[in-house]
């Protein structure tokens, strides 16, 4: 086994840290609220020109043709930033299955679009439930002569005020298992009959109920097959719970850095309380959990990275990081005492971002059956 | 990255169960965590040798010490192994293969390494050695011992008492930490480790049952035993530097071999879920149930993933100042999680005695959830561990 990063991993790291850290300090989190779109899109052109969108993109389409594994490199990066903005919506969610599965005509329209950060997507796909279980698909998508007509609603829906185009799932014919018709359609934001109202979370994102009445799409905007659009959404379900995982860590990794910081200049006592065992053992705990996540992750990337995803190391890293993200928040905050429960103080703005972090890409639950599934129950 | 395992991995792993088949008795499952070691020493000791001439037993020793060369990574697939088959016979008396071996390599004399590694090395009785460190004062703070070490023409003479001794009723030699020097400027100066004859007169045995009645530690008094002066290993006086290597070796070594014991738990509760009918359903149709194992799994996978990631710094050069200790609190925390978690799926069953005809999975939960208290206080109890990660892995100020 390996543990290490290559040394373009490595740069990479370095090079996303040192301008994240200069161009989307915390002020800037907290000032990503006054834009309309809910980050500075300065920001957003900034790092397409360093090609982040088209990171994991073939030349062809105007990317950098990197591995998965840098990807989760630049994200950890990202989350530790808490960079505001619609880059796992767009790259996560939509890049890397259009990648896949879409037709060379479709990869062509859209995926130079993306490398260049001109096109914002983003996926729809829970509906009331929230869930992101086949069975909790029920938009009708239903073809008629050359065109599926899409009617319902979808909930949840990141960034959906700014993309140019979103990834929906609909039912087009009721299957005998829950997974089997339903198809995914590339759709044009401001199609006729869409609507968006915003849903506003406790997070800072952005996240919209997005209505479909009658909307009309032609059937070449089919992603994959028709009917067979599950493989695709647990495709998408995969890689980006390991890049939602990817956030998490490097947020972890901060809060950690951060609280570890504060233990040593806070004097109560006539000492740092980072000198009580009652500090110490809360710290050692999170540097635990915090290495839990990196190991779970790696692990996951790895076996995307070398093309055979294992659900189980997936599902492992990202109900783990579920977990450990809200226990560290959770321990950080109470550590720091009152101030970490003030508006100013940091910790604040990553325990808030928790709870979109854990729904997104499979809560623990739905990750911990997958797991129990691979122990034969 | 890598997270692969190697063909040659692979292969061990396939000629381990192989031979877990082939040389243990069907159905063998081992309730080891509250009986320390295997119940039946001869049977330990058959296992010892077999292992040896698989060339196993010290697998990642230098070739000249009986052992070939084996990475840690290797090593590590290994304990995995031993651990999930429940293989005896594996340790030597707990330390032989994995502390006192290897501390011979890096800091015995050339005497002491062909005199004892052989005897480790070929699985043979006489290569059995027990570990006295506790004393009734010396626990956590252990560099407060008090057993004293005083030269004495070529000779130490030894008096003091050890307590929580595992397999000091078996063993043939100690490593033993006692005190050469009592007015060092600090309690770890003036420590050393001398190597004793566990035959040598003076030196009485006597059994702690632990609170499930079962014998694997003791008690050891030193009443003016005489050892060579040529049985200190290291530098005399500095030996605490020696212990803290020792104890890496200790704490690394724990967690491949929980991590396979406990996977193998795991298997066996997911089959046991799978046929058992509760009120009405089966056991796995319960959502608690399924949570439960799920995060076990999830778990153990952690545990694993740190194994491999400690072997592969160390194999890098290493050296890991906070994993062995983080190793251990995981450990223990998969130990402690697996037997709850068990005992809850068996439910009123979990109290039967694990080698009563009325056990389930031949009593490896009940002894899993007897023992790991005990497991979890040997090496370092958690808040010594979080306390050595808190200093060491986050650069707090020294808590004790």
């Amino acid at each position: 086994m390996d543990f290490s990063f290559t040394e373009e991993q490595d740069m990479l790291r370095s090079l996303a840290r040192e301008f994240l850290t200069n161009e989307c300090p915390s002020s800037s989190v907290r000032e990503a609220d006054e834009y309309e779109e809910g980050y500075d899109p300065r920001l957003w052109r900034r790092m397409a020109e360093l090609g982040w969108m088209g990171l994991v993109l073939p030349e062809e389409y105007g990317g950098m043709n990197a591995g998965f594994m840098d990807l989760v490199v630049l994200m950890e990066e990202m989350g530790r930033s808490m960079v505001p903005g619609p880059f796992f919506s767009t790259v996560a969610l939509c890049a890397l299955p259009i990648l896949e599965y879409g037709r060379s005509e479709q990869k062509a329209e859209f995926l130079p679009e993306i490398a260049r950060g001109e096109e914002i997507w983003t996926m729809a796909l829970a509906e009331s439930s929230g869930g992101w279980r086949a069975s909790e698909v029920c938009l009708h998508a239903e073809l008629r002569d050359t065109h599926y007509v899409l009617q319902g609603h979808k909930l949840f829906v990141t960034d959906a005020h700014v993309a140019d185009h979103l990834l929906v799932a609909g039912r087009a014919a009721d299957g005998e298992e829950p997974e089997h018709g339903i198809t995914l359609l590339l759709v044009d934001a401001g199609t006729p009959g869409m609507e968006i109202e915003p849903i506003r979370t406790i997070g800072g994102d952005r996240q919209f109920r997005v209505s479909f009445r009658g909307v009309t799409i032609p059937q070449d905007r089919v992603l994959g097959m028709a009917g067979n659009g599950w493989d695709i959404i647990d495709f998408i379900l995969q890689r980006a719970a390991v890049l939602k995982s990817a956030e998490i860590s490097g947020a972890c990794q901060a809060v950690l850095d951060m609280t570890c910081a504060y233990a040593k200049e806070r004097i109560q006592f006539d000492r740092p309380i980072g000198s009580f065992q009652a500090i110490q053992h809360k710290l050692a705990d999170m540097m635990i959990d915090v290495d839990a996540v990196r190991y779970l992750l790696y692990q996951a990337a790895w076996g995307i990275n070398v093309g055979s995803p294992a659900s189980l190391q997936i599902s492992a890293a990202k109900a783990r990081a579920n977990e450990a993200y809200q226990r560290i928040c959770i321990e950080a905050v109470t550590t720091h005492g009152a101030i970490g429960y003030t508006r100013d103080h940091d910790i604040g703005l990553y325990y808030r971002r928790v709870k979109a972090a854990q729904f997104a890409a499979g809560h623990t639950d739905l990750h911990r059956e997958v797991v129990v599934g691979e122990l034969g129950l | 990255m890598d997270f692969g395992l190697s063909r040659r991995d692979l292969a061990l792993k396939e000629e381990i169960r192989e031979f877990a088949r082939a040389e243990l008795p069907s159905g063998w499952r081992r309730s080891t965590l509250i009986d320390g070691e295997c119940r039946d020493f001869e049977f330990e000791m058959d296992m010892s040798g077999k292992l040896a001439r698989r060339g196993w037993l010290v697998m990642s020793w230098p070739e000249e010490y009986g052992g070939r060369g084996a990475s840690l990574q290797e090593q590590t697939v290994y304990e995995m192994e031993i651990g999930y088959w429940g293989i005896p016979g594996a340790w030597m008396g707990i330390s032989g293969t994995q502390w006192v071996g290897p501390c011979l390599i890096m800091f015995g004399t050339r005497e002491q390494r062909e005199k004892y590694l052989p005897l480790i090395a070929a699985g043979d009785r006489d290569g059995v050695w027990c570990t006295c460190y506790s004393e009734p004062n010396a626990g956590s703070d252990f560099a407060n011992l008090q057993t004293r070490a005083v030269k004495d023409g070529d000779d130490y003479v030894v008096n003091g008492q050890k307590v929580w001794t595992s397999a000091a009723h078996r063993a043939r030699w100690c490593w033993l930490a006692a005190r050469t020097d009592a007015g060092g400027a600090k309690k770890h100066h003036g420590i050393s480790i001398l190597i004793v004859d566990m035959r040598s007169p003076g030196v009485t045995v006597s059994p702690i049952l632990n609170y499930y009645g079962r014998h694997h530690f003791n008690e050891v008094f030193f009443d003016n035993v005489r050892v060579p002066a040529s049985n200190l290993v290291g530098e005399e006086n500095k030996g605490w530097y020696l212990l803290m290597q020792a104890l890496a070796f200790e704490r690394r070594s724990t967690a491949p071999t929980t991590y396979g014991h406990f996977r193998s738990l795991l298997e066996a509760l997911a089959e046991y879920a799978a046929h058992t009918q509760y009120e009405g359903q089966l056991l796995s149709r319960n959502s608690a149930v399924r949570a439960g194992l799920a995060d076990l799994a999830i778990d153990l996978e952690v545990l694993k993933l740190f194994a491999f990631q400690m072997a592969w710094r160390i194999s890098q050069g290493q050296i890991p100042v906070y994993e062995s200790s983080r190793n251990k609190v995981m450990s223990d925390d998969v130990m402690r999680r697996v037997a709850i978690t068990g005992a809850d799926l068996l439910g009123i069953y979990s109290q039967v005695d694990p080698d009563s005809y009325w056990a389930q999975l031949n009593g490896t939960i009940q002894g899993a959830y007897l023992g790991f208290p005990g497991q979890a206080i040997a090496a370092g109890t958690a808040e010594i561990e979080k306390s050595i990660i808190a200093r060491f892995g986050l650069g707090l100020p020294r808590s004790y």
